[in-house]
């Protein structure tokens, strides 16, 4: 045991040999952004199954409004782009910069979430709730579950952030910040499968009279993604 | 994706790299938005395949650029694109099973579908409650509580308690002239059948009690109040399971006729 405590101690930890090459950590964060894509496929998996299946309104074209949730998608995009600038200030012990640019992705996430708050209270007062309709159900379930994700990787960035602020990110530490970063690049990558899926394609969806072979139809976009 | 599998630092795009990426992607969703802004191409089947090949184009873009998969272990790539072709996989599984179902999810909805008034704080449907309130009552024309039919189909009750057995009748039913929530749902009243519900206070002798609750306020006056300003108190010193749970909503519906026999009946709870 001290024997093993010794040689932490004098290895770096980004130095420990490993038989892929890769730093677990790493490895890890990867393995379990694929396990995510499982996580959110069957999310979206149901809500493609029960689209177009409401018997009652608010139907998706009842109350989806493209232009805003264009505008959060954009937002989002944006914090993507802080985040790698966060990762290149990290790389180049740019310690102002590191501090800017995390604060700046969370604060861009931080806009995301507001808009998604406003957006179901929205939904809510115009009578879509989660026990509403299948439409309002699955909706709620992917979108919500994508917004849990987000509001994890700010707590996430807030915490680097503080890290920071002590001086204790730099270019050996860099892999703290690309781990976070990876997360967030995903987070920001489901949102661009549900914006097209949710919002561009199901967004116009009405009721009863929308016609069942939109679904079919869905499948074989869907594998345009691939 | 060229890149030697031995080296594991990994290798960055350069800020002019990651400005034309951002660039890229701004410009990509501004397209997609243009796409479905005539109103005749909004929700057309086919704009779906240009939609979901630049949502595509996009995904690789992040994967590749901002997660520097390209620049990285090519292990990575194969690690997260397993994990992609597997979700792909449950997707195509999950709405090819259901697809396959004929007739559709909608039509089968349809055809077993069931009126059902959401209650929003126990879950399921209104009208299961009612059913099963009165699965001991032997007199089955129990759905004679409905608006219009009350008034002829309850002459007898009507004549034996009054407005007592209507307020009865609402409170099991919630059901009067207008309509509410069940009472029952929340409240026990010993000796009435049905009556058994746990989140609220116990109404068993609430007719006793009703008048000592305020100073000043009559027991039919307080009755009153509780029933149509649910939200004004939160009455003390009586045990219940959910504090504030009685909402304004769940009355509303009541007429005045409702409430005065609903009154009537509490008030004869001694």
């Amino acid at each position: 045991m001290a024997h093993s405590t010794e040689l932490s101690h004098h290895v770096p930890e980004e130095e420990h040999p490993t038989t892929t090459g890769i730093n677990n950590r790493k490895l890890l964060m990867w393995v379990f952004l694929s396990s995510d894509c499982l996580f959110f496929g069957s999310l979206i998996a149901t809500y493609m199954v029960y689209r177009g299946q409401s018997l009652v309104g608010p139907y998706p074209v009842d109350i989806i409004d493209v232009p805003i949730t264009t505008i959060s998608t954009f937002v989002l995009l944006c914090s993507s782009f802080a985040m790698v600038r966060a990762l290149a200030a990290t790389n180049e012990d740019r310690q102002g910069g590191i501090i800017f640019w995390l604060l700046m992705t969370a604060f861009l996430g931080a806009i995301f979430i507001g808009f998604q708050v406003y957006e179901f209270n929205l939904f809510k007062t115009e009578g879509l709730r989660i026990d509403t309709n299948l439409f309002g159900t699955t909706f709620f379930t992917l979108t919500g579950f994508h917004g849990a994700h987000v509001t994890l990787g700010i707590v996430w960035l807030l915490g680097l952030a503080w890290v920071a602020k002590k001086g204790r990110l730099g270019p050996r530490t860099a892999l703290d910040v690309e781990l976070a970063g990876l997360y967030w690049h995903f987070v920001d990558i489901v949102w661009i499968v549900i914006f097209t899926l949710l919002y561009l394609i199901g967004g116009f969806d009405t009721g009863p009279a929308v016609d069942p072979s939109l679904v079919p139809h869905s499948i074989t976009g869907f594998l345009g993604l691939i | 994706m060229s890149s030697d599998p031995g080296v594991h630092e990994s290798r960055h795009p350069t800020l002019k790299q990651y400005v034309g990426i951002a660039i890229f992607l701004f410009v990509v969703t501004i397209v997609e938005f243009v796409i479905i802004l005539p109103e005749d191409f909004r929700g057309q089947g086919w704009t779906i395949a240009p939609l979901a090949i630049l949502s595509a184009i996009k995904f690789a873009a992040v994967i590749f650029f901002y997660m520097h998969l390209k620049f990285d272990n090519r292990l990575l790539t194969w690690v997260f694109l397993g994990g992609l072709a597997l979700g792909f996989a449950v997707v195509l599984a999950l709405v090819g099973l259901f697809t396959a179902w004929t007739p559709s999810l909608r039509t089968f909805a349809e055809d077993h579908a069931k009126p059902c008034t959401l209650d929003h704080e126990l879950g399921g449907c209104l009208e299961d409650r009612v059913a099963e309130a009165h699965t001991p009552d032997p007199d089955p024309p129990a759905e004679g509580a409905d608006p219009v039919a009350s008034e002829p189909a309850s002459p007898p009750a009507a004549a034996a308690g009054g407005l007592v057995a209507t307020g009865q009748q609402i409170f099991l039913t919630g059901q009067g002239e207008g309509a509410a929530t069940a009472c029952f749902t929340c409240h026990t009243i010993e000796g009435v059948p049905g009556a058994v519900g746990l989140l609220g206070p116990d109404l068993t002798h609430i007719g006793t009690e009703a008048a000592n609750r305020q100073p000043g306020v009559s027991a039919e006056d307080y009755l009153r109040q509780s029933i149509t300003e649910p939200e004004s108190f939160v009455a003390e010193g009586v045990e219940r399971a959910v504090p504030g749970l009685m909402l304004t909503a769940l009355t509303a519906g009541l007429t005045e006729g409702d409430v005065d026999a609903l009154v009537a009946f509490l008030l004869e709870q001694k």
